[in-house]
């Protein structure tokens, strides 16, 4: 066989292959949620849904902390987390600013502010370029397969599991090493510059989002006591209180501590997210924008 | 410039484009020696002063050497090596973040200078072109040819280490009718699909093997992630020497295979002939054999084993992991030596694929000291694959990805020279097309080459 036409061949087999994806995409594109093998993936497909769907009623923003609040623990009807794991509440608050529709409650998480915004993340969601020209078909093969054996849960699914867990005991996994490693990194770290510039961002989306109908409220999710102290928390929280002293900005989390676990020093496993999950719940009640 | 990048791709067809114009055709050498020079100071041309210094002296000492060997020889070889020491080994005694190390600006900014990328490649060819050509006795080459022998873009920045006496005698006029086009084609759409195909998308997975993610995993998925990082550091090094071994054939030179599918090995000498072959020869010849090699006993023979294999290791980077890992390899060599006839007499299928099973978990094993430069976290990961996890909250792997993107690695060894690939070669082309559109389609996130650090 010629080069050329051996060439044109291998050529000719890629261009219908992709033509073919291209075709595929259009048609099925949106229909599949990809698997998330990485934080990354996971802030794409969350921000990608949050787009695709309905606008929903409340929507929370924030880092990893907020990220393992799922959405499955939550009562309250019509309710997104757009908490981005490795990024920045300002990321994800930006992003709803410049969507056409705002929810009605937006929750902004204060506990980590040091983080700069995500601004290639807030252009793209910000233009509505979310879907790819061609999806990913072994991604796509094994979305679909996921799905297959693992639909995602609703609340009701879910109910019964969590009741579960919450009538186990607090978990016995000794997180102190980490929770060491993560004092030291906190007391390390200066966020001081950042989080004011972040906070100050927060302040005009606020005023922004505010003015076209939404309300904002801010919260601060429980660390365990010796983060509470170090030097990133304690930096945070003077300048974010500094900023937003009114105390009916703020919804306070009323949760026992002593039965509260961070799986790694820092993140709440899994229980302990359903406990603050519901106490936020109970708090949003009280102020008058939960379920309706 | 990366391989991967749009601009690397402008530059190739552009390089490529006019070096076969029949008005450069008498300065093809120089045409690729400014390309090698421009691919080689974009975004860093600082580093070009260092490239010159490195073969402008080389140039000096083959010179002399061609005049006098026993004196200018050594001392080629140690400028070599001292320049190699120098920029990989100074940040074991000092730390690059202070202000000021030195009173005098130019040692001060020499000393700050991250590691020029490549310097463990193009110092090897340095040493090779000294002693290939002072022990052959010819004359000096050119400069240019010199220049194109060390720096030729394809092979600049992670090798093949190509022997002075295989591409000196290949520096000639070169004509479009003669390139293996479709030999080129397959190198370079292999070498991409798996860089881009696997490599990139297992590396999205094996990242939870840093610290301190690692501790994360459950133990099954400690275990899996070593075996997926097995397969990404071959699909990622593999991937890069077949784009350069394809780049070399389209500008009319024949680079060395680097790889030979390594994990069909049955012993670890074996493996050594199979993996990173420019290297381990270079080693053979450079620094085995003028030790002694096997011609002094069995001892002295294990100790030289072991010294290449210990300066194999420290050569990856200055750290108690890479020396590790070299010695650890060293030692398997050793141990298998007296045992290798008697194995190889045993002609049985099913020992000879044990014998590939224990030689390629060991070899997966030994790449977690790769993976963890750092020797503590290296222990502790290695740890946790034989103590039960109880972390609550594990981190989640699709098992169905992970064997979707090693699958390549895993049909490459198993089907190369099967009779299948025999009867399948008439749908060559169909085979590599899809190869092309899947790595576009599917192509992991962008990382750099695994051996661009050392």
């Amino acid at each position: 066989m010629s080069a050329v036409r051996w060439l044109v061949k291998c050529g000719a087999v890629a261009v219908i292959l992709l033509i073919a994806c291209g075709l595929a995409t259009a048609r099925f594109g949106s229909g599949l949620q990809m698997p998330a093998t990485t934080t990354r993936d996971g802030t794409l497909i969350t921000l990608s849904r949050y787009l695709r769907e309905p606008v929903p009623d409340v929507v929370l923003v924030g880092s990893s902390l907020t990220f393992r609040l799922k959405e499955e623990y939550f009562a309250t009807p019509r309710l997104r987390n757009l908490a981005l794991a490795g990024g920045s509440p300002v990321t994800g608050l930006e992003i709803i600013a410049n969507q056409p529709q705002l929810p009605r409650l937006i929750l902004v998480e204060a506990n980590v502010l040091g983080r700069p915004t995500d601004t290639a993340l807030v252009e793209r969601y910000s233009r509505g370029d979310t879907e790819p020209l061609f999806f990913r078909p072994v991604r796509a093969a094994v979305a679909a397969y996921e799905q297959r054996l693992h639909a995602p849960l609703s609340h009701e699914q879910a109910l019964l599991n969590l009741r579960r867990l919450l009538e186990q005991p607090p978990s016995d996994f000794d997180s102190r090493i980490h929770a060491e490693r993560a004092l030291q990194r906190l007391d390390a770290e200066d966020p001081a510059n950042e989080t004011r510039i972040n906070t100050k961002r927060i302040e005009e989306l606020i005023r922004t989002v505010e003015q076209r109908g939404a309300r904002v409220l801010l919260f601060e999710l429980p660390y365990p006591e010796p983060i509470e102290g170090s030097r990133f928390t304690r930096t945070t929280r003077e300048i974010v209180h500094s900023a937003f002293p009114d105390a009916r900005r703020w919804l306070r989390i009323d949760v026992n501590r002593d039965e509260l676990r961070w799986a790694d020093g820092i993140h709440l496993d899994e229980r302990s997210a359903v406990m603050v999950t519901q106490a936020l719940e109970r708090e949003l009640a009280s102020v008058g924008s939960g379920s309706e | 410039m990366t391989f991967t990048s749009w601009q690397f791709g402008v530059f190739a067809v552009i390089v490529f484009g006019a070096y076969y114009l029949p008005p450069l055709r008498p300065f093809q050498v120089q045409w690729l020696v400014l390309a090698s020079l421009f691919f080689y100071g974009y975004g860093q041309p600082e580093l070009l002063a260092l490239l010159a210094v490195a073969v402008f002296g080389t140039y000096l000492f083959l010179v002399l050497a061609l005049r006098n060997r026993k004196t200018w020889l050594p001392a080629g070889i140690a400028f070599n090596l001292a320049l190699l020491a120098f920029f990989k080994y100074k940040f074991l005694f000092i730390d690059p973040a202070s202000p000021s190390l030195v009173d005098f600006a130019p040692v001060d900014f020499l000393l700050k200078l991250p590691l020029p990328i490549g310097i463990s490649f193009f110092v090897f060819h340095n040493i090779s072109l000294l002693v290939d050509l002072t022990r052959q006795k010819t004359a000096p080459p050119t400069l240019t040819g010199v220049f194109l022998y060390i720096i030729f873009f394809p092979q600049l920045v992670a090798g093949p280490i190509t022997r002075a006496e295989m591409f000196m005698p290949q520096i000639k006029p070169k004509y479009f009718v003669d390139i293996p086009l479709v030999d080129a084609a397959k190198w370079i759409i292999a070498g991409f699909f798996f860089k881009l195909y696997v490599a990139n998308n297992l590396n999205e997975m094996t990242s939870y093997m840093s610290f301190p993610l690692y501790e994360t995993l459950q133990t099954q998925d400690r275990w899996l992630l070593v075996f997926l990082y097995s397969y990404q550091i071959y699909a990622d090094f593999f991937g890069y020497s077949a784009i350069a071994i394809g780049l070399g054939l389209l500008f009319g030179y024949r680079l060395p295979i680097n790889f030979d599918l390594p994990y069909i090995s049955a012993s670890f000498s074996e493996f050594w002939t199979r993996w990173h072959i420019s290297l381990s020869t270079w080693l053979r010849t450079y620094l085995y054999i003028p030790l002694g090699g096997n011609r002094h006993g069995a001892w002295r023979t294990y100790l030289n084993l072991m010294i290449v294999m210990g300066l194999g290791g420290l050569w990856h980077g200055a750290g108690l992991s890479y020396l590790m890992w070299g010695l650890l390899h060293g030692l398997f060599l050793v141990l298998e030596r007296p045992l290798l006839a008697r194995l190889a007499s045993i002609d049985s299928p099913m020992f000879r694929a044990g014998r590939m099973i224990l030689v390629f978990v060991c070899v997966t094993m030994l790449w977690i000291f790769f993976k963890l430069p750092n020797f503590d976290h290296a222990v502790g990961y290695l740890a946790g694959m034989f103590t039960p996890s109880t972390n609550p909250n594990p981190t989640k792997l699709f098992y169905s990805l992970a064997l979707l993107y090693s699958l390549p690695v895993i049909i490459q060894h198993f089907a190369s020279g099967s009779l299948l690939e025999k009867k399948l070669q008439r749908f060559e082309p169909y085979l590599y097309g899809s190869m092309v559109a899947l790595m576009y389609l599917e192509a992991g996130p962008e990382t750099s080459f695994i051996y661009f650090q050392f």
